[in-house]
């Protein structure tokens, strides 16, 4: 489905960024994911909107910094998570989806590079930690992507270089 | 920019320098008439800047990914605006700018060989420099969102904690000139080598 082009007041959520919002003209993009994911949440109900861009997997013990909150996707989702409760989101509610982690050097330095599936598996496995799960992804293969979701409708729109978005 | 940055960027200069040498060599052998290609700028960017001097983020662009192996590791990127690609396919086939207008199968050759012959140049010339053995790999075609591919270096060389080294690169022949952008994301062990010899 073809995301309306133009509507809305668009803001970049850049890497390492975590951005929540309930201003219903908003729409949050994560311009050229490559191998990092973009996470975007949505409450129907209390009509909260989130998003990710997470760079690296595991934070390991350091410190994402005050203006990457988002940089690993252990801490960022946990900062994610945490930012839309304190707008009134339940996790019971919350749509989850993700984009990105892909290998975008190739399919012969997909061994080499793995960042993007070690961001995507990263992404799983803290969702899990937070009883939270998928409702739909665009994650891995050799294109970057664009990700796009809507404060209004919690829809959420993935495209990649020169190609039309496709709702995800 | 420190004294020894300032050291290290004219080191890096000097390599960019023969590199750029040696290509235009390689590239006048193969093409069978004269290239020169020039390095005007070399600094260090983030990847921000990397973006920006290829047209930004979301700007398609079209070039080739190097690996660089032996004492130490590393990463080559050859970037140029799809547009600038494409003219520079039209310098290696003797052909006047603007006559290739779309990256078909010749062209991505073209650009994969271009890639091959001027990271190859500039991985050989940082061996002699930095007097490490260095081997590049075989090109691979790049060919997607600025942004996502900067990205991807980006990330891999953050989790060992280095900066990219980004070298304006203009080829010109007598049918004209084009410009691209060199991306050298080194292991830190080979700053740390280059500061020793800045020192």
């Amino acid at each position: 489905m073809t995301a309306p082009v133009g509507e809305g007041r668009r803001t970049a959520v850049g890497i390492g960024q975590v951005a929540v919002t309930k201003d219903p003209s908003a729409v949050l993009v994560a311009y050229g994911l490559g191998s990092c994911v973009g996470v975007t949440m949505f409450d129907p109900a209390a009509r909260v909107v989130g998003m990710v861009h997470v760079l690296l997997p595991h934070c390991e013990g350091k410190e994402a910094g005050p203006n990457e909150p988002g940089r690993y996707a252990d801490s960022g989702l946990d900062a994610l998570v945490a930012r839309m409760s304190e707008l009134g989101a339940r996790k019971s509610r919350i749509i989850v989806k993700a984009a990105g982690g892909a290998s975008v050097l190739g399919a012969a330095n997909a061994e080499k590079f793995k960042i993007g599936a070690r961001n995507a598996e990263a992404i799983k496995e803290r969702l899990r930690h937070h009883s939270l799960r998928l409702a739909a992804e665009d994650l891995g293969g050799t294109r970057g992507r664009t990700m796009e979701v809507h404060c209004a409708t919690g829809r959420t729109f993935v495209r990649t270089a020169a190609s039309v978005p496709n709702e995800l | 920019m420190t004294e020894i940055g300032a050291k290290v960027t004219n080191i890096l200069g000097a390599v960019a320098r023969d590199g750029a040498v040696r290509a235009g060599r390689g590239l006048s052998g193969l093409v069978g008439q004269e290239i020169s290609i020039h390095v005007p700028n070399v600094r260090m960017g983030t990847k921000g800047d990397a973006c920006d001097a290829v047209g930004g983020e979301e700007a398609v662009v079209l070039g080739a990914y190097l690996g660089m192996s032996g004492d130490i590791e590393g990463h080559v990127m050859l970037l140029f605006p799809e547009r600038r690609a494409l003219e520079c396919v039209d310098l290696m086939y003797g052909e006047p700018v603007g006559t290739t207008t779309e990256p078909d199968d010749l062209a991505m050759s073209a650009v994969a060989e271009l890639g091959n012959i001027v990271g190859s140049a500039f991985v050989n010339a940082l061996a002699d420099h930095v007097r490490l053995i260095l081997h590049p790999s075989p090109p691979t075609v790049v060919h997607d969102m600025a942004i996502a591919l900067v990205e991807t270096i980006y990330a891999e060389i953050l989790s060992r904690g280095s900066e990219v080294v980004m070298i304006d690169t203009i080829f010109e022949d007598p049918n004209g000139k084009t410009a691209g952008l060199l991306i050298v994301a080194p292991d830190p062990l080979c700053i740390a080598r280059i500061e020793e010899l800045a020192a």
